[in-house]
Parts: C-alpha cells; sequence; structure tokens
C-alpha cells in the first residue's frame, strides 16, 4: 500500500525540485555542456553528502576560515556546521568527542602541539581508511611531517600514514620595518649576529626598541634558536631509532644566550614578561625594529584600525645561526575521528580535499587566512597588499623545522617554558636551566619506554 | 478460627507502616544521601581510582591501567610542586588576612555611615559581580609595563612605574593586590550581615558603664563576631587555596615560577599535559591542605564557643 501512495516528505519534495530543475537547466538553450553537467553534477552532491559540523578555534584567522566554509556551501550545496570554541576550550571539546560512542563533530581542528595522542592513540582515522586511493596534492605542505604518524617510532615521520590536513600554516618569519631599514640603506639580516647590529643601530629605548623575544611563553621563538645552532630540544635517529635530548651540549648553551642577549639588551625592560599579544602591540605602534613572529600577526599590521606602520612593513625568512635558519612549524592539522559513520567520515574528506584545492586556498588566503600550499604562496607573493609577507612564506618553506612530536610533547614543552623561564628571570644560570630540563626530559622519555641515549 | 486474606493484607500493610513510621528519620535521609552520593562521593570515587592509575587512549579508547602509588613517587621527584605549594600558602595567608582586615573595618564603616549607607554597599559589592576573565583582562591591561594606565599616571607624577608581572620578586604581590581587590569584598558583605545583627544594646550598657569606643570593640563587639569572622576566613581560605584565573590571566604562572600555585599546575597537568592520573593525585593533595584549614577553622569555632 505504501509503494502505491508513498507519503510526501520534505525530502522528497526537495529530491524533486532539485531534479526538476536539474531537466530545466540541461535542457535550456544556450547553456554549454560543461555548464549543464557541472550544475547536474551540483545538484548530485547535493543529494548525496552529509552535513558536516567542524570544531575550528576562535582566532584571528577564523574570518578567512569562515569564507573558505561558506564558498564550499555556495559552491557544493553541502551544509557546514561551525562550533566556533577559545583556543582554551578545543582540546577538552576534542578529546570529549572522540571518547563518546559517536562524535559530535565530523572534523576536529588540531593543534602542533596536542595532535599527537589523537594520531597514536587512534582517536582520529587515518585518511586512506576512508579514502584508499588518497594521495596528497604536492604543493600542500606538510610541515615537517605534522600530516603523518608512524607508530612504529611513534612519531612524525615521512613515512607514516596521514592522519590529518593542514588548514592553517603558521610558521614564523622575521618581521622588521621596512622603511626605516630603507632610510637607514640596511640589508635584511640573514644571521643573529647580523640581527644584533641592525638592533644597535635602532635601539633607543623607550622610544624604540631594537628586537624582542617572547618570553611568555618562550618555547615556541626558542627552538628555532636551537635549530640554528644545529641542535634541538630532542631527536630522534631514524637509523638507530634511539632518541637524545639536545640541551645538554655547547649549541644549546650558545643558541639561549644568544636568544637571552638579544631579548635583555635590546627587547623593553619587561622583556621577561612579552607574550605574542605585548610583541605585536610594540610593533604596531612603531616602537620595535625588528622581531621574530609567528605569521599569523601579519595581517594586524596592515590594520589601519591597530597599525601605524600599515605599508611600512617587510617580512623575510627567520634569520639563522653557524649552521642553519629555522622557523619553527605551529600550525592547525584537521582531523576525522575515529568514531563516525562511513558517510560523515566521506563528508568531512570532501570537504577537506576542496578546502586544500588552490582556488578554494587562494580565497581563504585574501579573506585572512594562512594558506598551506606553497603554489598559493608564490602566486601571492606579487600581490600589492599581502605579498610582502607571501614571499616570506614562499621563501621559508625549505626551513620548516617540527616542534617534539611525542604523545608526551605537552610535558616536554612545560619543561621548557619553566626552566628556560627560570634563565630569563635569573632565577637559574642558563647552564643550570638546560642542565635541569634535560635531566627532566630524559625522565619524561624514559617513563614513556622511548629508547633513549644516555645524558652525557 | 481462620484470617480472612482481606485480614492478612491489612496487617502487613500495617507492619509495613508501622515500619516506615518507625524508620522515618532515616528514610527522610535517603534524599540528601542519594544526591551525595550521586555529586558528591562517585566523583571522589573516581578521582581516587584515577589517583592510582594511569589514563591513556589506545584503540580509539581511553583505557585505565592501575599503577598503585606510582604517582607518589612522581609527586616526590617533581621540581615543579614545592615552589606551587610555597606560593600557594603565601598567597592564601597573605590574602585572606589582608582581606579580613579590610572588609571588617569596611564593614564597620558601612554600618556607622548616616548618609548614602546604600551607595557604600553597591559599590564595595561591585568587584564580586564582576567575571574573573574580565577583571584579569583589565587588571593585565592596567599593568602592562608599556602601555598601562597604572604605570602612566606614575610617569605622569615623575615616577619610574615598575615592572609589575614581568619582575619575579614582584609578580606574586601584583596577582595579590588584584585577589584582595576583588575578594574584599566577600568578606565585606559576610561581616557586614554580622556588624548588622549585633546587639547595640550591648555597647548602650557599655557606655552607660563608662567604656569607650575601643573598648566596645573589644570587649564586646569583636567576641560577638568571632564566629561570623571564623567561618568567613574558612570560606575565604577554601576559595583563596584553588585561585586560578586571576594567575592565568595575569601572569600564567611565571615569570619563572614567581606564580605557579598549585590549582594552576593541576590545570597545566590534567588538561595540557594529559597526565590524568597525577593530576588527580595532585587534586587529592590540594583537598588534604583545605580539609587541613577547614579542620583548624572548625577547632578555633568550637574553642571561642567553649570560652563563651
Amino acid at each position: 500500500m505504501s509503494d502505491l501512495n508513498p507519503k510526501l516528505t520534505r525530502r522528497h519534495f526537495l529530491k524533486g525540485a532539485a531534479a526538476a530543475t536539474g531537466v530545466l537547466v540541461a535542457s535550456a538553450p544556450g547553456v554549454s555542456f560543461a555548464q549543464k553537467a557541472s550544475t547536474i553534477n551540483f545538484l548530485r552532491q547535493r543529494a548525496q553528502v552529509e552535513p558536516i559540523t567542524i570544531l575550528i578555534n576562535d582566532s584571528p584567522w577564523f574570518p578567512g576560515f569562515e569564507v573558505l566554509v561558506n564558498n564550499y556551501v555556495d559552491a557544493t550545496g553541502n551544509d557546514v556546521n561551525l562550533n566556533v570554541t577559545p583556543f582554551a576550550g578545543m582540546l577538552e571539546k576534542s578529546r570529549n568527542a572522540v571518547l563518546g560512542d559517536e562524535s559530535e563533530f565530523d572534523i576536529l581542528n588540531l593543534n602542533e602541539q596536542w595532535y599527537m595522542p589523537f594520531y597514536a592513540g587512534g582517536l582520529v582515522k587515518p585518511i586512506t581508511e576512508i579514502k584508499p586511493d588518497f594521495e596528497l596534492d604536492p604543493n600542500i605542505i606538510e610541515y615537517d611531517s605534522a600530516t603523518r604518524w608512524d607508530p612504529n617510532v611513534r612519531y612524525s615521520t615521512p613515512d607514516g600514514a596521514i592522519y590529518g590536513l593542514p588548514i592553517n600554516g603558521n610558521i614564523q618569519l622575521y618581521f622588521y620595518r621596512r622603511d626605516l631599514f630603507e632610510e637607514e640603506g640596511v640589508a635584511v639580516p640573514n644571521t643573529w649576529d647580523e640581527v644584533e647590529t641592525v638592533a644597535q643601530m635602532f635601539h633607543n629605548p623607550p622610544e624604540m626598541h631594537g628586537w624582542t623575544i617572547r618570553s611568555k611563553p618562550p618555547n615556541f621563538p626558542y627552538q628555532a634558536f636551537l635549530e640554528s645552532y644545529g641542535t634541538s630540544v630532542i631527536r630522534l635517529d631514524l637509523e638507530t631509532g634511539a632518541w637524545s635530548v639536545g640541551l645538554a651540549g655547547p649549541e644549546a648553551i650558545e643558541a639561549t644566550n644568544m636568544f637571552l642577549h638579544l631579548g635583555r639588551t635590546y627587547g623593553p625592560a619587561n622583556y621577561a614578561d612579552m607574550g605574542q599579544a605585548e610583541n605585536m602591540a610594540l610593533m604596531a605602534s612603531g616602537r620595535l625594529a625588528q622581531a621574530h613572529m609567528v605569521c599569523a600577526v601579519a595581517p594586524n599590521f596592515d590594520n589601519e584600525d591597530q597599525s601605524v606602520v600599515v605599508g611600512k612593513m617587510g617580512a623575510g625568512v627567520v634569520p639563522g645561526g653557524p649552521v642553519s635558519r629555522a622557523t619553527m612549524s605551529g600550525i592547525w592539522v584537521m582531523g576525522i575521528p575515529h568514531n563516525l559513520p562511513e558517510a560523515r567520515q566521506v563528508a568531512a574528506l570532501t570537504f577537506l580535499e576542496w578546502a586544500l584545492s588552490k582556488d578554494a586556498q587562494l580565497d581563504y588566503t585574501l579573506a585572512g587566512g594562512i594558506p598551506v600550499r606553497q603554489d598559493v604562496y608564490e602566486e601571492l607573493a606579487s600581490d600589492e597588499k599581502i605579498g610582502w609577507w607571501m614571499k616570506a612564506m614562499a621563501d621559508s618553506t625549505p626551513y620548516i623545522k617540527a616542534q617534539p612530536r611525542l604523545a608526551e610533547t605537552p610535558q616536554i614543552i612545560e619543561v621548557i617554558d619553566r626552566r628556560i623561564g627560570q634563565a630569563i628571570v635569573d632565577e637559574l644560570s642558563i647552564e643550570e636551566a638546560l642542565q635541569e630540563a634535560s635531566k627532566e626530559i630524559q625522565a619524561i622519555l624514559e617513563a614513556g619506554e622511548y629508547n633513549v641515549t644516555p645524558l652525557e | 478460627m481462620a484470617t480472612s486474606a482481606m485480614d492478612v493484607t491489612r496487617q502487613q500493610k500495617w507492619r509495613l507502616s508501622t515500619f516506615l513510621d518507625a524508620n522515618f528519620k532515616y528514610w527522610s535521609l535517603l534524599p540528601i544521601l542519594i544526591f551525595l552520593t550521586v555529586l558528591t562521593l562517585y566523583p571522589v570515587a573516581q578521582l581516587l581510582r584515577m589517583s592510582v592509575s594511569d589514563l591513556g587512549f589506545a584503540k580509539g579508547k581511553l583505557e585505565w591501567t592501575y599503577v598503585g602509588l606510582d604517582h607518589l613517587e612522581t609527586l616526590r621527584a617533581d621540581p615543579v610542586v614545592p615552589d606551587a605549594l610555597k606560593n600557594t600558602l603565601l598567597f592564601v595567608v597573605v590574602v585572606v588576612s589582608v582581606e579580613a582586615i579590610l572588609g571588617l573595618l569596611l564593614a564597620i564603616l558601612v554600618s556607622r555611615a548616616r548618609r548614602f549607607a546604600w551607595f557604600y554597599r553597591s559599590v564595595y559589592m561591585l568587584p564580586l559581580l564582576i567575571p574573573p576573565i574580565a577583571i584579569g583582562t583589565v587588571w593585565r591591561l592596567m599593568y602592562d609595563y608599556n602601555y598601562g594606565i597604572i604605570n602612566q599616571i606614575l610617569h605622569e607624577i615623575g615616577l619610574a612605574g615598575p615592572l609589575w608581572t614581568a619582575n619575579p620578586d614582584l609578580a606574586l604581590v601584583s596577582v595579590m593586590i588584584v585577589d584582595i581587590w576583588h575578594w574584599t569584598s566577600f568578606l565585606f558583605l559576610i561581616m557586614l550581615a554580622g556588624v548588622e545583627s549585633l546587639p547595640y544594646e550591648l555597647a548602650e550598657a557599655g557606655r552607660v558603664d563608662g567604656a569607650n569606643e575601643v573598648q566596645i570593640y573589644r570587649h564586646i563587639f569583636f567576641p560577638l563576631l568571632r564566629p561570623t569572622i571564623i567561618v568567613a576566613l574558612m570560606l575565604r581560605t577554601i576559595l583563596a587555596f584553588k585561585v586560578f584565573d586571576e594567575i592565568f590571566l595575569l601572569t600564567g604562572g611565571g615569570p619563572g615560577t614567581a606564580t605557579e600555585v598549585i590549582s594552576l599546575y593541576i590545570y597545566k597537568v590534567y588538561f595540557v599535559q594529559s597526565r590524568m592520573g597525577y593530576g588527580a593525585l595532585l587534586a587529592l593533595l590540594t583537598a588534604a591542605l583545605i580539609s587541613v584549614f577547614v579542620v583548624f577553622y572548625q577547632w578555633l569555632n568550637n574553642y571561642v564557643n567553649r570560652q563563651r
């Protein structure tokens, strides 16, 4: 009976209306075959893909992400809900979502400093388990393998499976006052020693500071100094599978010396209490000649409501030490929870693949987002408005370095922040701080049953 | 004579109602027992279980592994806990003492005010009504070395503004100032209720007997206010032990470890580092410390009552 006299539901009505529109468009004169096919495809897509909900943090780049989502909805007809959450609530919401029977979110936005337990614990799904023939576009930057996880070494390595896709390519850049540099005929520095020479030239506190460090918390910029002196907080020997702590050697002492020396000598008197917001305010108010900051701050310098240095800024690759240059990766990756029905996983991946396409990323960038594609950076390097820092981003890609990427990373970061913080305020000498940090990190690795090289 | 079925049922009902009536005092406690079990005992039991376990994610699930007293060993070796405990105790003692003295003084002054008493009450209550997140943000901006209004005012009068939150010797004091500004009104309200309920005829009698104002306060009012003061101190000590938002927003525990307190460290261990088992042990330790203070205040209260 019911087959002969079906009840007309809202879904049936919408499907019928969509089909009728498709037939009308397809049969309309003057419409090309490609347009017809595209329209029909769009209508089919609309009927097939499940609505998705994305857990996303409220941030300076959120307006760009919102535009990206709106463009996706307009282009595909698929519904997307956004759960916009302050940074402090992101980890808890993500964790709760993956521990329930079924996640309320289809996509989780995971921060570089805590994505690891989600990969390691299988809390997000490997992408190839959703789409076996998935291949990452070579133009998508992997940020020193932040997308991958290798369970054999319990680390993000180039051989690992893809668990997350980058959505925000936040790395560090060197920012400087281009107008002042041009006035004085100063070249953009390539090394920390050259940074000091420039700092000496411009340092005239409190009106102008030659340099500043981010000391609250210090770990993120500090790690770039370590890398530039040829060491890092921890490192993995891929051949032997052995871990070692890189804070006990002379390279770490030299790197820490340079980090603190520049901050103390050329920074404001409250150098021990400078967070990202304080550094940005100093630069935007025209009282800072050069700084090492995350790229995400760049749009603020172009905002006339917040900045007196609009059109006066320049950006480049973070200067280096005696060994190399390094820009630390501090990105966000999007993962698809393991506890979702297949149709929702497919819908989530459909969004991510679209969001990472070149055209989508171009619009995302122009709306305030930080893209994750090299071809987008290169194309926008000549853009009149944002080209000044897009070029620096394109040039920085070869120097991207990972922060420690273990399930124990938050513990390791806490040690770095506390011990280097103590050195900044002279609670401990640099040598003492590094020795204590080394011992604590060694203990964390040993407790995690890693194969660790003994401390010297 | 055989008893009918109806009589048996009546008898049973009688027995049941007699039993219920006889034990009503116990039955009446049942709702609160259920309430306590669900809302207090169960979470505490979970916390205890967590404190002897390691919690990790594997195969998409949260896994509990019993580790016995391993976390006690971690606690013994943890270099942060001694600093955090020292700072917390110092913070509690200083802010509770200052807030109690200020709260009592304000309560006495407002209770004696002949005009605008309603206005003073409203104004002194204001800090308590402001969300802590707003307090932290506003004071953070005010304390800013480069742009903060406090240092700008000091600069205008020819003084060099201090490094409020950047100097490790001053940072905890800066946080205490904010806390005192925020919470004095809490103690003021409790003290005001106590002061306004004092029997003023006793003071009149004292005056007739030739006592001056100081003697009246010392020998009549303060002894009568002691139970109120002790309860206020106990409540405020419990809250001060759990200070989090002000320090999180103002200093994040720094510079160095200058303002690291136990609640902030528990947050870092539990939520940031995902070391839930160890975090649970730290939470139990904090609860035990607070209990010591609560027991002390209760003993003091009983002692004072016995003296009276």
